[in-house]
């Protein structure tokens, strides 16, 4: 047989897209929302998270942090040396804490003295002094800068002269705001910032002294990826090191980031499926169209292939055109919704181009194109010419399922092709493999009980109208027969439809539970003061006092400590036993705090919260000391408290979202096992930023002893940062959404063309417009319902199965199941009409020529 | 008279033909054993009532249906039961068919739609094809509406364009179902008289199927049906 050749299937492709423009608009638009969102989503969350986490960054003021008790030896310098070549940047913080007073006083204060670099600290962020200036240029040898609450206890002005160990020193700055300030040690005292070379010469940090080192690192390449490399090298080379890097700073925005980078997964993949679903549908509707033209071109000696090879490259050309459109529009959504937002939201995250994400838009478009036009593509087989001569469609002739599966097996291997097509393009898309996985496996699952559902929910309704005969208003009766009637493709459009709910649906309820959750850790009244050193004696007090004062929101949290060591685990005294990345002098010291309740912040992991009242030793610590200490539920820690020994047993691994106080203890057990024990208190209350200065001053007249640590601006930032989160999240889950319902509603709106007929032939016979409508409206209505409740049931069983491994507590969302519903059935109604209107003020003659 | 069977130039051979369609528990038998044949350059009229079965028998002769029963022989060769990509092989090669109602592709021009079968089975070069389609819409009063678009084209001009279309691949046999029975009697008169001159003038083999005995007499020979079996087979002394 003579080939078609390629150009001639080319020309005869691209006529029928020239001569029915309008009607190609639905498949061309179906691919350019699905790629547009995808592309947009996608960028868009990229540049913001890159936004996201250079401001985390700065929360550390670095990449990666290391907290030593002595400086490297000679070969671990050697080693970081090496490191330092490829590019990154290395820079110590030393701390500790001494007595200082103003010149000329006899009164001296703790202070915590923090030396560092100023040519280099900080890596990210700066250090906001007054007056306003560098600072490198501010810190010299002899001069420091102090917090406004050391000037309030000694009397002393921006200056003046302090003393330390029998140094003096000028204070050239006041420190307003201290990037890594929430990632320091809860050290005790008033901060002073110095030079490294400053505090060598006051002898403070001599060998086996109280001071501890940190070391900032900053990679050349702030990618996530880079920053584990990182991590992994210089936890082998610093092995007595506590290794953190950026993320591990702020476990709420941490946290924020990552259940917005699942949820944004998902919305890219929800775009993909959903343009891919409008695609389908388009181009089913399209061939189906066409069913006459393919039944002539093959009594004109067409064969099936080549009708397809027609089609296919039709089908090419649309995804390629849609795909190039969409890429277009998605980078106009990246362009436009950061000053939108900047506008609305005052948030401004830089603006990336992503060519990336638009050829992965592009490619992903083009790939759902071919994919889900495989099925329809594959019908053109089953088209006989005959239907020329016979419009009637004949039955299967009581073929058997195994006969009709045998007939459709190219179908359904097209199937297989799809969804494991799909499979590949969802992990290579998500961000998040938990997100990939699941929604590929979960997609697949879904549709095909979606079939099964749409299938037997039809079977129920013709028993019904059958059963209930003539009892059924005409248009409910003929409403519902529509919905089987042979050649009906109501179960695909079902399926198609409840697929798509259930993906909008999905998006909806999970930023709804995510946002709600964002919202407690952007919570307004998280402590933003911290205040060490309480006596049991003034706990009371403090609290009457606080609340008292202006600005205090709710009441304050009280946390008690003990000071301890830990003398072994598991048996292994302390000194011998193997640990992970913790510096062993740090068993040392440890601070041991007691709680009957789960403590606010925190949930349980693993292992159950003891009941009040519990008398027996058991111990909540949180994962990550857990692994370094290589400890898990059933360990036992013995922790020595001056002569006494506690032999308690891990029960809990809880974690802690670091916005309360006991998110600063590491190990939390019953009170009974630590009673009668010596006990400090620090706590942390909610001071509006404006009355800081005043509480502290009451603070500070009321409880000299008691140092005051002001996180108030860091805590700021960050809240500032999750509320960003929150309201990003919100912003592309709509714009998702919206594009999830224009795509359905072409969807829908491209089954119109199978009413046309019935319409002409309803009006010949005298039905009027009024009746047709209702008819009609009865059809899309039993969808609508139909398509939205299994929709809404999935989405619920896929919001089960996905929040609580985002570590998120599920709840039925019944009333936004209700709205969602009832917008489905709006919807399928709204675009089946708004597609249909038309011909039923049009004269029968004229549509039918049209057509 | 008697009609002639002269099975060894037989262009058309028909073997104990039937076709019934099922639908649910229910069937008809539409052909019940039909046999006849048709030479080389022969023009067949097949005539009966509606439901008689005439254009099922027409679509089965195309190789566009699958009898229930019997055979069908287009140059010797049986085509009832051969795959379908041969089978559109056969259709594009050997056979051009005009239908009632047109059937032309609603998206493309009449030179298009004419050009079709051309482009199809890649028969020559595609100047040669384009010149052919011009010329044949030429012959049947097309000339200035080849890029006209079937909506824009009366019924009769429609019907035209479906002429030109199944002679533009020179096929030997043309089969016609009703070809005038949607045109007006001057139109459907015009369309006849033009299928006749385009069959005389390629020497192709012509059946046709009318329920109208004026149309069935330009045939030289008429095949009456009835309910689903041949009557009558008999010349009708037209040249």
């Amino acid at each position: 047989m003579a080939a078609l050749r390629w150009s001639s299937a080319w020309k005869i492709s691209t006529r029928e897209l020239r001569a029915a423009r309008g009607k190609f608009l639905f498949v061309l638009l179906s691919v350019a929302i699905g790629v547009a969102a995808l592309t947009g989503v996608r960028s868009f969350s990229t540049s913001f998270r890159k936004t996201l986490l250079a401001e985390a960054r700065t929360i550390m003021a670095a990449d990666i942090s290391a907290r030593m008790a002595a400086p490297p030896s000679t070969v671990e310098q050697q080693q970081l040396d090496t490191m330092m070549q490829s590019g990154m940047k290395m820079t110590p913080v030393t701390e500790t804490i001494s007595m200082a007073s103003a010149a000329g006083s006899v009164n001296s204060v703790l202070v915590s003295i923090k030396a560092i670099d100023p040519a280099q600290y900080p890596f990210y962020g700066h250090v906001k002094l007054q007056p306003d200036a560098a600072l490198s240029t501010t810190l010299t040898d002899d001069s420091v800068a102090v917090a406004p609450e050391l000037l309030t206890r000694t009397h002393a002005a921006v200056g003046d002269s302090l003393r330390l160990n029998d140094k003096n020193f000028r204070i050239a700055a006041v420190i307003l705001d201290e990037p890594d300030r929430l990632s320091n040690s809860m050290a005790i005292g008033l901060r002073v910032m110095m030079t490294q070379q400053g505090l060598a010469s006051t002898g403070l940090s001599t060998p086996g002294g109280s001071s501890t080192r940190r070391y900032l690192f900053k990679l050349p390449q702030q990618n996530e990826q880079a920053v584990a490399a990182a991590k992994a090298s210089l936890e082998k080379i610093l092995p007595e090191a506590l290794i953190t890097d950026y993320r591990e700073s702020s476990p709420a925005l941490t946290q924020g980031l990552d259940r917005a980078t699942d949820l944004l997964s998902l919305m890219s993949l929800v775009a993909m499926v959903l343009g891919a679903i409008g695609v389908g549908m388009s181009m089913r509707a399209h061939l189906q169209q066409r069913m006459d033209s393919i039944a002539i071109m093959k009594s004109l000696g067409a064969s099936s292939t080549q009708v397809m090879k027609i089609y296919l490259l039709q089908t090419l050309l649309l995804g390629a055109a849609g795909g190039v459109l969409g890429v277009l529009l998605g980078l106009g959504v990246q362009i436009t919704l950061p000053l939108i937002l900047e506008r609305l939201m005052h948030i401004a995250p830089a603006f990336h181009l992503q060519p990336a994400a638009m050829a992965t838009g592009f490619v992903t478009g083009l790939l759902t194109t071919l994919l889900f036009t495989l099925p329809p593509l594959l019908d053109i087989r089953s088209v006989r010419p005959a239907s020329i001569f016979r419009r009637a469609v004949e039955s299967a002739d009581g073929a058997s399922w195994a006969q009709r599966a045998k007939q459709h097996q190219l179908q359904i291997v097209a199937g297989v092709v799809l969804f494991a097509g799909l499979a590949g393009i969802a992990t290579v898309l998500s961000d998040s493999a938990l997100v990939g996985r699941w929604f590929a496996a979960g997609l697949a699952i879904t549709v095909g009980t979606l079939l099964g559902i749409a299938a037997l929910l039809l079977l129920v309704l013709r028993a019904i109208t059958r059963r209930t005969g003539l009892a059924l208003p005409q248009v409910v009766r003929q409403g519902l027969a529509n919905l089987y009637r042979p050649g009906n493709q109501t179960a695909a459009v079902l399926a198609a439809l409840g697929t798509g709910v259930m993906l909008v649906a999905s998006v909806f309820f999970l930023q709804h539970a995510i946002v709600s959750d964002l919202r407690l850790s952007s919570a307004n009244n998280l402590p933003n003061i911290f205040l060490l050193d309480i006596a049991p004696d003034q706990v009371d007090g403090m609290r009457a006092l606080l609340a008292a004062q202006p600005g205090v929101r709710g009441s304050a949290e009280m946390i008690p400590a003990i000071t301890a060591h830990v003398v072994s685990i598991n048996g292994v005294p302390a000194h011998d036993v193997k640990l992970k990345n913790f510096p062993r002098h740090m068993l040392q010291r440890v601070q041991l705090s007691y709680s009957d309740t789960l403590p606010p912040g925190t949930r349980v992991l693993q292992g159950t919260w003891w009941p009040a009242g519990t008398q027996t030793a058991q111990l909540a610590i949180g994962p990550k000391t857990a692994e370094r200490l290589g400890v898990q539920p059933g360990s036992h820690i013995v922790f020595g408290v001056e002569d006494q020994r506690i032999d308690a047993v891990v029960s809990t691994i809880i974690k802690s979202d670091g916005q309360h106080g006991y998110s600063r203890v590491e190990f939390i057990l019953p009170q009974s096992t630590l009673a009668n024990l010596p006990v400090m208190w620090f706590g942390g209350v909610h001071v509006d930023p404006p009355q800081v200065a005043a509480a502290q001053r009451a603070l500070y007249a009321a409880y000299p002893s008691v140092t005051v640590i002001d996180v108030a601006d860091a805590m700021e930032t960050i809240r500032t940062l999750v509320l960003q989160i929150t309201r990003i999240v919100q912003f592309l889950a709509a714009f998702s959404i919206f594009a999830g319902i224009v795509v359905l509603a072409s969807s829908v709106a491209g089954t119109r063309y199978r009413r046309l007929r019935e319409i002409v032939v309803l009006k010949t016979l005298g039905a009027t417009r009024a009746r047709i409508a209702a008819i009609f409206s009865v059809e899309f209505a039993v969808i609508g319902l139909l398509a939205g409740s299994i929709g809404v049931v999935f989405a619920t069983l896929l919001t089960r199965v996905l929040l609580p491994k985002m570590d998120i507590d599920f709840h039925v969302q019944w009333r936004a199941a209700g709205l969602t519903l009832l917008l489905a059935m709006v919807v399928t109604n709204g675009a089946g009409w708004a597609a249909s209107f038309r011909l039923l003020g049009q004269k029968p003659l004229q549509v039918l020529r049209e057509e | 008279m008697q009609a002639r069977e002269d099975l060894s130039n037989a262009m058309v051979e028909v073997r104990g033909l039937t076709r019934v369609i099922r639908n649910g528990d229910r069937s008809v038998e539409i052909l019940r054993g039909i046999s006849f044949s048709v030479g080389k350059g022969e023009v067949v009229a097949i005539m009966g009532a509606s439901g008689s079965g005439k254009s099922t028998l027409l679509g089965l002769l195309a190789g566009l249906d699958t009898p229930t029963g019997g055979d069908v022989l287009l140059s010797g060769v049986s085509i009832s039961y051969m795959a379908e990509d041969k089978l559109a092989q056969i259709r594009g090669q050997q056979i051009g068919f005009v239908f009632q109602s047109y059937q032309l592709i609603p998206t493309l021009t009449a030179l298009e739609n004419v050009l079709l079968p051309f482009e199809l089975n890649g028969n020559g070069e595609e100047r040669e094809g384009v010149a052919r389609a011009q010329a044949l819409l030429a012959s049947v009063g097309l000339a200035d509406r080849m890029h006209h678009y079937p909506v824009q084209l009366s019924g009769g001009e429609q019907q035209r364009v479906a002429l030109a279309r199944a002679f533009v691949a020179r096929p030997p046999i043309i089969l016609a179902d009703e070809p005038t029975g949607n045109l007006d009697t001057i139109n459907g008169e015009h369309v006849l008289n033009l299928l006749l001159a385009l069959n005389r003038e390629q020497g192709t083999t012509l059946i046709l199927v009318t329920h109208d005995a004026a149309i069935a007499q330009h045939a030289s020979r008429i095949v009456t049906m009835r309910d689903g079996v041949i009557v009558s087979d008999s010349l009708t002394g037209a040249v």
